[in-house]
């Protein structure tokens, strides 16, 4: 599992090497070589800004540094005292706000988001609290259990809860709902038996104590 | 270095150990060296399908507690030469062995063989975490029914946060006039479910029942449809590409392969 103690990551600043924090410097010169030595072209040349994640004693870095300059033929531009900021600190600041201003409230919600590229399985429970996103199925006996709403980028044959905390303003969206239940707040329902094949994709909401599932694009 | 492939299901009386029996003779039968090792300790039934019950002197657990050395343990088949058998103990249960033992063991075999193909017991839990330990590569049997392949897809899901990532499938014992007539569920529903590649279909064939009886694997019987699935899978494994067989057709697919070898339905 040595694999991945190093990554490239690639930002609007530039090229960041992001080291993971319990790697030992030998696995993770090995590593950059593993990475590197197969696209030597590739990397020949290019400007790191820094790395990132484990830290470095000056000495390490040091080495480091020589290692990618001497061997691949790469710079490193920052040093070991300014490694401190954070990638992701992305601010929209003020924009963010205006685009919320000039639209009706009540269908804007902002929050934390679990974001799954994969299929979820039987046997597999997500519990987040927030927002949860799949990207892929989410197949019989699997769950989804999230303080917020859930969106399915796929086929929903599993169960799902949303607004696990008593929220029932939370909702269920999915390409193609064939649940075998559907929670929102501690409200629980099943799929009628007889499932009619919908291919639309729909939305599941509360709507005066029930759960009500509709198609959320009008046609 | 050999691969080493672990034939799971979740489910029992899916297939898994007529899966190995046949994959492991097919791939003797290219040249290959094979071991099959039977996973299944307590539950030993590798050894009957292969019909070599009455040559085990040393077992799986004999070697992981040092009892004798590998070598020994190793049943050569009566048949291919370049195919030997693990066998596993039947007096001891699945706590017998442990993960990191059997990580060793399939280790050391790798050295010696081609492949080494595991059987893995049913169920999810000590003996399935023992098969795929040592393992690189996984095949997921599941047959045509609903619960059978809801455990298939527990299996994915535990074979992938194990680290075995894209498992593959093969869906045992169809009946294709049953799909045909919607009676049993169809191999594209199957496949929309799991969401892993297809290795083979394998028709559901009465001939797979007097060979295990037998102890001689189906793979080696050329008129046999279930054998003829199994040729195809090995060939994939290989690296091959074999189309699929056509299963759909109007013509039926038994009339068709039976056509294929020039045999008659009745046969």
């Amino acid at each position: 599992m040595t694999e991945n103690a190093v990554i490239f990551k690639g930002t609007k600043e530039g090229l960041f090497v992001i080291l993971k924090e319990e790697m030992d410097l030998d696995t993770i010169k090995s590593n950059l070589g593993k990475k590197i030595k197969p696209s030597k072209r590739f990397f020949e040349g290019a400007k790191i800004v820094n790395f990132k994640g484990k830290n470095l004693t000056q000495e390490e870095f040091d080495e480091l540094k020589e290692v990618m300059e001497q061997e691949y033929g790469m710079t490193v531009i920052g040093s070991n005292n300014d490694r401190n900021f954070d990638i992701k600190d992305v601010h929209y600041g003020r924009k963010q706000s205006e685009i919320i201003e000039q639209l009706p409230s009540e269908n804007v919600h902002t929050g934390e988001a679990l974001i799954i590229r994969a299929t979820i399985r039987s046997g597999q429970l997500i519990q987040y609290d927030g927002d949860v996103i799949v990207i892929g199925d989410v197949n019989p006996g699997a769950h989804i259990k999230a303080t917020g709403s859930v969106i399915i980028m796929g086929n929903v044959r599993g169960i799902i809860q949303a607004g696990a905390n008593g929220d029932y303003s939370a909702f269920i969206v999915a390409h193609k709902m064939q649940p075998a239940q559907l929670r929102i707040g501690d409200i629980i329902t099943r799929s009628p038996d007889r499932l009619g094949d919908m291919d639309n994709p729909e939305i599941a909401m509360v709507n005066q104590g029930m759960i009500v599932v509709e198609p959320y694009l009008k046609k | 270095m050999g691969e080493v492939i672990v034939v799971t299901s979740g489910k029992g009386g899916v297939g898994k150990t007529t899966t190995a029996a046949n994959m492991g003779t097919g791939l003797a039968l290219k040249g290959k060296s094979v071991v099959l090792v039977d996973a299944d300790i307590g539950l030993r039934n590798l050894d009957v399908v292969m019909g070599l019950e009455n040559r085990i002197v040393y077992d799986l657990v004999d070697v992981v507690e040092g009892v004798c050395r590998l070598r020994q343990a190793l049943i050569k088949d009566k048949r291919y030469p370049n195919l030997y058998l693990l066998p596993a103990a039947q007096t001891k249960d699945k706590n017998a062995v442990n993960p990191e033992q059997m990580q060793k063991l399939t280790g050391d075999l790798t050295e010696e063989f081609d492949y080494v193909i595991l059987d893995c017991p049913a169920g999810i839990e000590q003996g399935f975490k023992n098969a795929i330990a040592g393992a690189n590569k996984a095949i997921v049997v599941t047959t045509p029914e609903v619960s059978a392949v809801r455990d298939a897809d527990r299996i994915i899901g535990l074979l992938e946060s194990s680290g075995l990532r894209n498992p593959m499938l093969i869906i045992n014992r169809i009946k294709m006039e049953m799909v045909k007539r919607g009676d049993m569920m169809n191999i594209d529903d199957m496949i929309d479910i799991l969401a892993i590649d297809l290795l083979g279909v394998v028709p559901d064939d009465d001939l797979i029942v007097v060979s295990t009886n037998k102890g001689e694997p189906v793979i080696a019987l050329e008129q046999s449809l279930a054998g003829q699935a199994y040729r195809n899978i090995v060939r994939r494994l290989t690296g091959e590409d074999v189309p699929f067989m056509n299963l759909q057709s109007e013509d039926g697919f038994f009339a068709k392969v039976a056509k294929l070898f020039g045999l008659n339905k009745k046969r």
